[in-house]
């Protein structure tokens, strides 16, 4: 997600919209980023349930408290750093969310695709996902962010309210960890095959 | 460029980071590939691992949570918009609240000069106290949920209680600060069946008539009452009130609703009722196509389908 400056004042003038009580604008910010909030919070929870929740959680937030948004950060810096907390925060609470079995890993359409096809990349995205729930949080974060909603380092940092070195920092010792983690997992598949 | 300033490099490349870099940095990065083997292999295992990322593909919005959360925003949008007449106020608390410590503090300084001082102040002291104590307690309200508890090892004893004040808010139904008072009062989810109810009714008495027309607020209330409240009295009660009313869009989409996915049939039948008197006055496909379903479906209620059946009868095609 690369922002532009339209995208960043069109939220801006969304959110003074719900400021002022129009419901319209709280449904036209739900619909810009429902789609990216809910990927983000079910990478961090691998939970679709849960991810769903922290979603709602974020929009309700957004209503209450959109007259404490400073202008400071982006509006999308402000609904990620939002949904961040919250997620911690389930975390926090059910630390079962670390669990990841295969078949809680939900699984998108895919049409067309054999019996074959669909079980490898579901044994692929459970991996991944295994491998990302193996990183630490701080870590998670800051690489979901950075390789799934393509947020530039200065934006990460405002989210999760770090300096632009320490978002450096979390990405390069993910990707290290998980270079390693999926070097090692090919090795055992290759010698298990 | 050395070998271990390659990964971080990589990596900047990859989040965009390196997208506006000089030419120089990137001509070091290639020259120094081209020489060391080691890092070129580096190199792909880490484009291999942002690649890889790539087999956990996005989750979907489902219509199913995007129906929901956007009731959810609507309704929280509602409440925002009622807030400022919601009887929440500091002022509402501070004071009974200032009161009640009054009370204690007079209570409490009338038993220490009891027992601290001689015998005749003492008496006194208590007198006044005493006399003090009813007045105050008259301003602080009511004293509910009382309870004491046995001297402790000094003698002292403690009376524990609520204090409750009940306000009066009186206005028009027209009064624009009124009718945002009794939306909240039906949309409200703090509070009982009943006094849900006895807002509703309120509503039915005074409201939705050519004198006073029901408030956007109100009417939203309501059909989210109708489409969201766990009690099917409530709901009835919502669909009553709502019959009343001259028929809108948002109205009748409430009660088509109501009609496919309620599961009472007294609130169908009330929905049956007032799709029929609405259909009578101007036809709208979409009632007649819904009554028509409930009229010819096994599964539906007798009572449901024979009035739906003899709501179509009457109106004109």
């Amino acid at each position: 997600m690369v922002k532009d400056q339209t995208a960043g004042s069109e939220d801006r003038r969304l959110l003074e919209r719900i400021r002022r009580g129009d419901t319209d604008g709280a449904a036209e910010l739900f619909e810009r980023y429902s789609p990216a909030l809910l990927r983000f919070a079910d990478r961090l929870l691998s939970d679709r349930a849960m991810a769903e929740e922290v979603t709602q959680e974020v929009f309700v937030k957004v209503i209450t408290r959109a007259h404490q948004y400073d202008g400071r950060a982006e509006v999308s810096s402000w609904l990620f750093a939002i949904a961040a907390n919250a997620c911690r925060d389930r975390r926090r609470r059910d630390r079962r969310a670390t669990v990841v079995p295969l078949e809680a890993v939900p699984e998108p359409s895919q049409k067309g695709d054999g019996a074959e096809a669909k079980l490898l990349s579901r044994e692929r995205r459970a991996a991944v996902r295994q491998a990302l729930n193996d990183l630490s949080e701080e870590q998670r974060e800051a690489l979901v962010l950075a390789r799934y909603h393509g947020l530039p380092y200065s934006e990460i940092a405002d989210v999760l309210g770090i300096s632009v070195g320490a978002v450096k920092t979390r990405i390069f010792r993910a990707v290290e960890t998980l270079k390693a983690r999926f070097s090692e997992g090919d090795t055992a598949w290759n010698a298990a095959n | 460029m050395e070998c271990r300033e390659l990964i971080a490099f990589a990596i900047d490349d990859r989040v965009g980071a390196l997208r506006d870099a000089a030419g120089p940095e990137r001509r070091e990065l290639a020259e120094h590939l081209e020489a060391c083997a080691a890092c070129r292999a580096e190199l792909e295992k880490i484009e291999e691992t942002w690649s890889r990322l790539g087999d956990d593909p996005d989750l979907p919005v489902s219509p199913d949570f995007r129906k929901r959360t956007l009731a959810l925003i609507d309704d929280e949008m509602l409440r925002m918009r009622l807030k400022q007449f919601a009887p929440r106020s500091r002022k509402r608390f501070v004071r009974p609240l200032a009161e009640a410590a009054a009370v204690i503090l007079a209570a409490l300084g009338g038993w220490w000069a009891a027992h601290r001082l001689p015998a005749p102040a003492a008496q006194a002291a208590s007198a006044t106290a005493s006399s003090s104590y009813p007045a105050a307690l008259e301003k602080a309200g009511a004293l509910s949920n009382v309870s004491y508890r046995p001297a402790d090892r000094d003698g002292r004893i403690g009376v524990s209680f609520d204090v409750t004040s009940h306000k009066t808010i009186v206005g028009r139904p027209d009064d624009p600060q009124m009718a945002s008072l009794v939306a909240y009062l039906v949309s409200r989810g703090a509070q009982t069946s009943g006094e849900k109810s006895r807002a509703i009714e309120l509503v039915s008495s005074h409201y939705g008539t050519g004198e006073t027309p029901a408030s956007p607020d109100i009417v939203r209330a309501l059909t989210a009452t109708l489409k969201k409240d766990q009690n099917p009295g409530v709901r009835k009660k919502a669909a009553d009130a709502l019959a009343g009313f001259r028929m809108t869009p948002e109205i009748r989409a409430a009660f088509l609703d109501a009609l496919s996915t309620d599961p009472n049939p007294g609130v169908r039948l009330v929905a049956v009722d007032a799709l029929a008197a609405s259909a009578k006055e101007v036809p709208d496909a979409k009632t007649i196509e819904s009554l028509r379903e409930k009229a010819f479906d096994p599964t539906e209620n007798g009572y449901v389908r024979a009035k739906a059946a003899s709501a179509l009868k009457g109106i004109e095609f």
